[in-house]
This record gives structure tokens, sequence and C-alpha cells, in this order.
């Protein structure tokens, strides 16, 4: 191997030490040192985000797609149902119930009901099973707005419904979570349980989006300033 | 921290040394674009994601800042003080200056960290 090699085939990094950067140093330093919590509180959360994202959720739909029974216990018991995919909710740090440890309820969608989740209060997300929430998730601006305009906030995603189709928002809290079944769309009919966990794209099981052959990807959407209701 | 100063709305507590991070703008999209790097999030975010659940779970973090104030400020500072900042910076900044606003850190202590730790990574 040539000593140029590694030139070749490692990616570019940013070779300059940003102010961020030292920032979240100096803020985990100060933290643990004033006792707020440990260095091994830390090591295992940030573990924890690392590993998580959505293929759970999307193989937990795919199956019930295909299998009645397992359908009924993603249900009945959609913790027992995780338990099948990987994820205990009990102890998704592998560590011990952390405050993500809630009842967690999948939305069955039907032709004429569609579902989506938000947290109005602050950003709850069913993290163990689909991953940490996306950026827009977060914002004031959809938490406000998805519960009083539900049908233009999923017009924005790209997602326009019919008017037969109702909507319910179902909000998340502390203790429960959500996520969503979309309805099995046609052209689907001989895919296996991988091919179906493709389209289940993390929008669609938030219910900002609906799945759809060969479409593998999350939409890009631009997130944007809160406008308090109050104010305005 | 006293009672009155408990009231002051958080986003009106200056913390300089912040507000000096915000005006370099050395934001994750500039610096990635700056290098050709195409990862979406700078590396330290989910060290920021470990923080944030340590702080909501471990030790007497809680008791400092709940949950639910933290993201509410973070809300509101996102909306304000640091509005020219994408996310996860603002999200970063925003739970610096609730810490600070606090008096869990000090502003001088956490200038010098700054800078003690910036002269640690450039170091050799």
């Amino acid at each position: 191997m040539s000593e140029h090699d590694h030139d070749r085939t490692v990616a570019p990094m940013v070779d300059e030490i940003t102010d961020f950067e030292v920032l979240e140093i100096a803020l985990r330093e100060l933290c643990i040192e004033k006792g707020l919590f440990t260095v091994e509180d830390h090591r295992r959360f940030t573990e924890f985000a690392e590993h998580i994202g959505p293929t759970p959720a999307a193989h937990m739909v795919a199956r019930a797609w295909l299998d009645p029974e397992f359908k009924k216990l993603v249900l009945a018991d959609a913790i027992a149902a995780s338990r099948e995919v990987g994820v205990d909710w009990l102890e998704p740090t592998g560590f011990g119930t952390p405050s993500d440890f809630t009842a967690l309820h999948v939305l069955e969608d039907t032709p004429t009901l569609h579902h989506v989740i938000v947290c109005a209060l602050c950003s709850c997300y069913p993290r163990p099973i689909l991953g940490n929430s996306p950026e827009w998730y977060r914002t004031p601006n959809y938490r406000r707005r998805l519960v009083r305009w539900p049908r233009q906030v999923l017009a924005e995603f790209g997602l326009y419904l019919p008017e037969d189709v109702a909507i319910r928002v179902e909000d998340s809290n502390q203790k429960h979570r959500f996520m969503v079944m979309p309805v099995r769309p046609e052209g689907t009919e001989d895919w296996d349980e991988d091919q179906l966990a493709a389209i289940l794209t993390r929008d669609c099981l938030i219910g900002v989006a609906l799945p759809k052959v060969g479409v593998t990807t999350n939409a890009i959407t631009d997130t944007r300033p809160a406008i308090h209701p109050v104010q305005h | 921290m006293s009672t009155s100063e408990n009231i002051r709305p958080v986003e009106q507590v200056t913390v300089a040394p912040l507000a000096n991070i915000v005006e370099r703008q050395q934001v994750w999209s500039r610096m990635a674009a700056k290098y050709g790097v195409e990862n979406p999030v700078p590396p330290w975010k989910s060290s920021l994601d470990g923080i944030c659940d340590a702080l909501d779970h471990g030790g007497c973090g809680p008791e400092i800042l709940s949950f639910v104030d933290r993201r509410n400020e973070e809300d509101t500072l996102s909306a304000t003080v640091y509005s020219t900042l994408p996310y996860p910076e603002n999200q970063l900044v925003s739970l610096a200056h609730s810490l600070v606003a606090r008096g869990v850190i000090d502003e001088t202590e956490l200038q010098h960290r700054l800078a003690g730790i910036r002269s640690r990574l450039q170091a050799g």
C-alpha cells in the first residue's frame, strides 16, 4: 500500500476547531464536574443516541402488513411487538429505565382515517424505535400549527389528503408515545418484509407522508420561525 | 440565585462568551461546505444528545434544569437571542445559556474553560 492511499480513501473532515465543538466539550466537562451527571451516564446516553434509528419501526409495520397475528399484537401491545423487532422499551439504553419508557401505541390508518403524531408541549417522540426526531418535529411552528391546521401542514410536506379522509392528530406526552401504521400501498402485493420496510420511511411512521412504491427517502422540509398566534 | 433573578425572562440574560460564538458563525453548514464534508450534522451532535439525556435522567440534573424548562427555554432562545443559528447549534448554545442564567455555570468560568479547551485541542 502506498503511503498516499489514505488521501484517496478517507472522507474529508473539517480541519478546524470550531467554537461549537469547543462549547460542547466545555458544557459536558462543567456539568460532570458540578455533579449534574456522570461520565458514565453521558457515555451511555451518547451511545444510545448513536445507535437508534427508524429501522425497527419500519420492520414492525412491514411485518404487521404481512402477518395478521403480528398485526394484532402490534395494535394490542406495541411494547411486546417492539421486542420482536429488537427494541426493549423497558431498557432501550441497555442500562435501566429512562423516561422514554412509556406506553407505546401504534395508530392504524384506514382508507378514510389518517393519523399524524406531534408533541405540542416539547418534542416527545418514540425514540427507541424511531430514532431521534427530525429537526422540524421539534419546532414550535410544526407543533402549534399541526394541531390547528393539520390538513394545511401536511400539504406543506407534500401530502394532500382528500376531504373524505379524516385526519387525527395524536399528541404525545411524557408517558404516551405514538407511531403510525399506514395503509399498505397498492403495487406491493408480492413484496417481502425488507422491501416493505424500505418504503416505510420515518416520515410515513410520523404520518407526514404515505408509503409509496419507489420512495425510500424522507421529504426535505424547510423549518420556519414560530409565529405566536397571540401576537399575530 | 435570588427569586427576582429567576423571574427575569431567560432571553433577557446576556451571556458574553455565547454572543461571541454567535458572531463568529462557525456553524456546521458553513464549515462542512468549506471543507467539502457531507455529514448533515456536526460530529458533536450525538454527544450533545447525550448531555441532554444525562441532564434529564442523571444525578441532580433534573432538579437544576427540568426537561420541560430546558425545552421551553430552547424554543424561546432559538426564536430570539439565537435566531441566527441553525439546529443543532441553537440547541447547544441555548442549553449553555440556560445553565449560565441559572447560575449553574458562571460566565467567567465558561469563558476560561472555552479558552482552555481551545488551546488544548489546538496543541500539537
